[in-house]
């Protein structure tokens, strides 16, 4: 077991995950790369018993009156959840099918699309592309209930194509057309009610209700369409499944996982005019996706175990979404079990850095990578980050600091201190300047087992979860 | 006259939807003591402005600077096809985009024009967490201010010699000596950006000194802050505060008149000290809301409705009622609401061309038609 | 020949309300002795306005609201239980502050007692509140699986089960009630059954268990006993209501049946563009989703229980607080088919 396996290791976790401590880091190695690779890929999170604790102590849970315990609670189980790999699938989902609260007025229908990319998040893209067209959430967001027969709405039938599947300069404005023929009367029940709470915003009388699907089919236009050179009575399903054949289609969500899970692309809108950082990963990926009808389990299984994946090369390669920040950082400080008002509080956090969950600015989501960093963003995740890694009275970081003591007994150097407390934190890799720049800061304070009081191990704590390395995973 | 450059907007968002009609009240309507039997404000309790319309009992410092003609009411101000939802309505006036869903705001697009090199990370401040999408823009750096007292990185280390020394540790992580990739560019620019924004904007805190006593609430808090980094002269144009629940489905009465008479008293005490200072000219407050609320009342507030009304406030102001006060009468309502009469990006416009000097219409999309509370000759 | 059971609903109180007339979350309520209710509000994290007590009568006339959220004295963070001494003086517990406030029913601060921890008359989680008919006060302090005993002005008197999963012992419960032969019933939320003890603190016996058959129970919040010794359940994880008789046999359930209160009826006739859409829409179906998942139907489905928190009877009437859908679902006593 060398350190460089604890190190790939780490750097699984934080793209599968959340990230990981030394101790969990340890564990995982014990089953060897690859396997560890399906044990997260195939293995079910327990879920009823944290939904029913959450639901306890916070009423909202849902969010069926406002939207931020929706935040809140995913969370809390992106905390605690035995598998994290599902929550981030749901986020990795949530950011391209990007769907918002301010049009929705309505929390529940997001918590259930975010079941849903749950539910159906690891399966066959063209059954995830169709749950998705039949998600209330999504038919109110861009329109979909005031598309009609003879009077076409086409704002689904575009972002469909244009950011949900084959991405611009694929398909023509014709195509768009048909495709959003093809999905009239995929409508939600009670569709006048309903929209006319969201506009509303009511919450009367007895608090919001559930949306669900609903096909008119009077209100389809069953006509022939031409899309794609194809020709047929095409209803939306059959436009999915033309849609999943097109080569376009594989490269598009192939560069999406590349960008969610190896490192950072640039931003969609530039997706036609740039390459992607590596062609040979995307046309690998794009393969897996025909070879395995789809399956986007099988996709990410491939990524995981590539070699451009486990290149050190893309290893801290991207910048942290403020979700992954705050939920990791608390993984780590492990500052509260039971269900709080602090995780609450945490979700106020991402939307401070720019990510409201279950908000997104628009269609579009959010944009990636750079973008996630201004003067306002980065000074409030430069003091997130290193309040909760200095606060050495939650249960997560005094672990650390006891392992970190036991572990430097009778043998103190700086050198050592850094060494085991970076460990400890999940195998965090940092530049020579920066280890210069903590190696300066211990030695002007600390300089022997002695001097290794709370009070300047916080202060390491918070300089750490100030450097610019944390900000990336 | 003093050089344009000196001059600054200051936004102040009401939000939760304000209601117009107890803001400026039409007392002697009929119709509006007919509709509002459990809410109305009686003739006795309002400040009476011009015989048939008063302002809410609770905005005396704002009369105050109405009999000095520095307030411009904007009656009846709206967009097409209200939206009631305090989401998307909000989004609408802080994107100027009505019909589809913008990214960013007609304030970051406006830091954009002013700076469009980044020289000045405290062009913009906001002061209140996270920012509000008014002032979005890609590159465009706003510093986000809870309170000018504690700003800064790194709050958590006490002491001011402490921190500071921490800091040059944290500058040494976010210099040039770091190498080069694309986000630790990001982070080495907007870490360093952050601290110079976080030290400019202290001292403008402890440079403060003024014979003004402020009420202790948010939006006295945020508009003394405000007043701190206007007297510090670095260079800020543009800030923004907010200020709520104005969301006053029940408990109007209480809820509404608390909410003004805190909002009109900070207003009042701002102005004192900008007068103090000899910046009164130099700045415009615009005070907005998302909506304005129903005409009939639920029996003990209002729901959301349209059609509301936003004030422009500052010594270069041209005071007086603008737009018309949207009518009462069943025929002239929108499914029980009032009608707006004239669209707030006029209101933008004019702020923009008239007080900024910037060009409004790359920002607004097109071309409104500009209203004039600004005064000629400045 | 078996007996068949019904249980009819009577009709429905209340409205979603942050302020003002109607509740945010209602988790308890209790009358004094004028039978005037105060329906306890929790609100929610991001809105705490909700915490708060609305006053109101069975003809649901509405005389009021106190109470506000925060720390300091008669505020609360995490309000739980209510309970009306026959002083009429009101006691609230707040699961957050862990602590229990004690008002005049105009919402005046009188005292109170209580904070963080595991030692005799602290608490974990201050939950269910009753008094017997000796005034003491039976407080269910759930985190630290147990029940203990105060006077009225919160002295501290006696303690007596404890954290476990086997007869007599507690795993996060929920609501208490007593009743006038000196017993005790609790939710004991984490087990999923009722427990019954004398008021020294005896086990008795427990209703209900875990299990899929429309008997069994998951995650109780609360019970309620009739004359005739019938068992009410609100089967919070279920989102029903169960009945048992006085041997503990399973009578009947019933999935809510929520109708439009006065005050929801006087906000859709104030808003008619919403009352009219409302009338053509459909507010009952069924779908896939629902199966194996109350939740999910409950938030689709407006009349069903959603989260009813708390059960009680009030005179000959049967009040079940239904928590998610700011409402006091009103019911008929058992009867005989």
């Amino acid at each position: 077991m060398s350190n460089k396996d604890i190190m790939l290791m780490a750097h699984l976790m934080r793209r599968v995950g959340f990230g990981s401590t030394k101790d969990e880091l340890e564990e995982y190695i014990k089953n060897g790369y690859d396997n560890q690779v399906d044990i997260i890929l195939d293995s079910e999170p327990n879920y009823e018993i944290s939904k029913h604790l959450i639901n306890r102590y916070q009423p909202d849970y849902g969010s069926p009156m406002g939207n931020s315990s929706n935040g809140a609670s995913w969370l809390y189980k992106m905390i605690w959840s035995d598998s994290p790999f599902k929550e981030k699938i749901s986020l990795f989902w949530h950011g391209i099918f990007a769907t918002g609260y301010a049009k929705l007025a309505n929390g529940i229908v997001l918590h259930d699309q975010i079941k849903m990319f749950s539910k159906f998040g690891l399966g066959n893209y063209k059954n995830l592309l169709i749950e998705l067209s039949k998600d209330p959430a999504m038919i109110i967001w861009l329109d979909n209930c005031e598309s009609h027969k003879g009077a076409v709405n086409e704002n689904y039938g575009r972002e469909l194509l244009e950011l949900f599947s084959m991405g611009t300069g694929n398909y023509t404005e014709k195509d768009i057309k048909e495709a959003s023929r093809a999905f009239t009367g995929w409508t939600i029940a009670n569709k006048d009610y309903m929209t006319t709470k969201s506009q509303r915003d009511s919450v009367w009388p007895y608090g919001r209700l559930a949306m669900h699907f609903e096909y008119k089919e009077d209100d389809h236009d069953e006509d022939e369409k031409i899309f794609l050179g194809e020709t047929g009575n095409f209803n939306g399903e059959e436009i999915i499944d033309i849609i999943c054949k097109q080569k376009a289609t594989a490269k598009f969500i192939s560069r999406h996982m590349y960008s969610f899970f190896v490192e950072d692309e640039p931003p969609v809108p530039e997706w036609p005019y740039k390459e992607p950082n590596n062609p040979n990963a995307i046309e690998l990926l794009s393969e897996v996706y025909f070879d395995t009808g789809y399956n986007i389990k099988e996709m990410l299984r491939f990524l995981f175990k590539s070699k451009f994946f486990k290149s050190e090369k893309v290893w801290n390669k991207r910048v942290k979404s403020p979700i992954e920040l705050v939920a990791g950082t608390l993984r780590i400080t492990k500052e509260f079990e039971r269900p709080d008002k602090q995780q609450s509080s945490a979700n106020s956090h991402t939307s401070f850095m720019g990510q409201h969950a279950m908000n997104p600015p628009s269609v579009e989501g959010w944009h990636w990578g750079t973008e996630w960093l201004d003067s306002g963003t980065v000074v409030e995740r430069v003091n997130f980050s290193s309040s909760k890694l200095g606060d050495v009275n939650n249960s997560g970081i005094r672990k650390i600091i006891n392992n970190v003591k036991s572990n430097i007994s009778n043998q103190y150097s700086t050198e050592l201190l850094i060494e085991k407390i970076l460990e400890e934190l999940g195998s965090i890799i940092v530049s020579k300047t920066t280890k210069d720049t903590l190696k300066d800061f211990v030695n002007s304070k600390i300089n022997s087992e002695k001097s290794l009081n709370d009070d300047n191990l916080s202060e390491l704590l918070q300089l750490i979860g100030a450097m610019p390395e944390y900000q990336r995973a | 006259m003093k050089d344009k450059k000196d001059r600054s907007l200051v936004v102040v968002q009401l939000s939760g939807g304000n209601d117009a009609m107890n803001t400026i009240v039409p007392y002697n309507n009929g119709i509006y003591h007919d509709s509002r039997s459990a809410i109305h404000l009686t003739e006795k309790e309002i400040i009476d402005i011009d015989g048939s319309l008063g302002f809410h009992p609770e905005m005396g410092a704002l009369k105050n600077l109405w009999d000095q003609n520095k307030v411009a009411v904007i009656n009846g101000i709206g967009y097409p096809v209200p939206n009631r939802s305090h989401f998307r309505s909000m989004d609408i006036w802080h994107t100027a985009e009505s019909e589809s869903i913008a990214p960013d705001g007609w304030l970051g697009r406006t830091i954009r024009e002013i700076d469009p090199n980044h020289n000045n990370v405290v062009t913009a401040v906001n002061f209140g967490r996270g920012l509000p999408r008014a002032l979005v823009c890609k590159d465009v750096p706003v510093a986000s201010v809870g309170d000018l007292e504690t700003y800064g990185l790194m709050p958590d280390i006490k002491g001011k010699e402490q921190r500071q020394d921490v800091l040059n540790y944290f500058s040494r992580m976010y210099g040039p000596n770091q190498g080069r990739d694309a986000i630790l560019e990001a982070l080495g620019e907007n870490g360093v950006s952050a601290m110079n924004g976080a030290d400019i904007l202290s001292g403008a805190n402890s440079k403060y000194s003024s014979s003004i006593e402020y009420a202790d609430n948010p939006i006295s808090n945020n508009l003394k802050d405000i007043a701190k980094v206007i007297f510090a002269d670095v260079g800020t144009k543009i800030y923004y505060a907010q200020h709520g629940s104005f969301d006053t489905h029940a408990g109007e009465l209480f809820n509404h008149a608390k909410l003004w008479k805190d909002l009109s008293d900070a207003l009042g005490d701002f102005f004192e000290d900008l007068k103090e200072h000899d910046r009164q000219d130099d700045v415009t407050v615009l005070l907005f809301s998302e909506f304005g609320r129903r005409i009939q009342d639920n029996g003990s507030g209002t729901d959301h409705g349209s059609g509301g009304v936003a004030f422009v406030l500052g010594g270069s102001v041209n005071g007086g009622f603008y737009g018309e006060q949207p009518s009462l009468e069943i025929s002239e309502q929108v499914e029980g609401d009032m009608k707006y009469n004239n669209d707030f990006r006029s209101t933008y416009a004019t702020l923009l061309d008239k007080w900024m000097g910037i060009d409004s219409v790359p920002i607004l999309g097109k071309n409104y038609e500009q209203f004039n509370f600004i005064n000629k000759g400045t | 020949m078996t007996t068949s059971f019904d249980i009819k609903n009577k009709k429905t109180m209340g409205l979603a309300a942050m302020q003002g007339r109607g509740f945010y979350y209602p988790f308890d309520l209790a009358f004094d002795s004028n039978d005037k209710i105060y329906v306890l509000g929790r609100g929610h994290d991001y809105d705490p306005r909700g915490a708060r007590i609305t006053v109101m009568d069975m003809e649901e006339e509405y005389y009021g609201t106190f109470g506000s959220f925060g720390d300091k004295e008669g505020q609360f963070m995490w309000p739980s239980s209510i309970a009306i001494s026959n002083k009429d003086k009101i006691y609230v517990s707040d699961e957050y502050l862990n602590k229990i406030t004690i008002m005049t029913t105009e919402g005046d601060f009188i005292s109170s007692f209580g904070q963080l921890g595991n030692a005799e008359g602290e608490f974990d989680g201050p939950n269910g509140l009753v008094f017997d008919d000796n005034n003491q006060l039976y407080i269910v302090d759930h985190r630290n699986g147990r029940i203990q005993v105060f006077d009225e002005d919160g002295n501290y008197i006696r303690k007596f089960s404890s954290e476990g999963e086997s007869e007599g012992k507690l795993n996060l419960p929920w609501g208490i009630t007593h009743i006038s032969d000196d017993t005790l019933y609790i939710s004991d939320w984490g087990n999923h059954r009722i427990q019954e003890f004398s008021t020294n603190g005896d086990f008795i016996r427990t209703i209900g268990s875990k299990g899929n058959n429309e008997s069994n129970l998951l995650h109780p919040s609360s019970s309620a006993v009739d004359d005739l010794g019938y068992v009410y359940v609100s089967d919070w994880g279920n989102h029903k209501l169960k009945v048992f008789d006085k041997h503990g046999t399973f009578l009947c359930s019933n999935r809510g049946e929520g109708t439009l209160s006065k005050w929801a009826q006087d906000f859709l006739d104030t808003n008619v563009q919403e009352k009219e859409a409302r009338s053509k829409a459909n507010l009952v179906f069924e779908l896939e989703s629902f199966k194996n998942d109350p939740f999910t139907e409950s938030s689709h489905v407006e009349k069903l229980f959603w989260c009813p928190t708390s059960i009680s009877f009030h005179k000959d009437k049967l009040l079940i607080v239904d928590s998610s859908r700011h409402r006091i679902q009103v019911f008929n006593k058992v009867e005989k088919l």
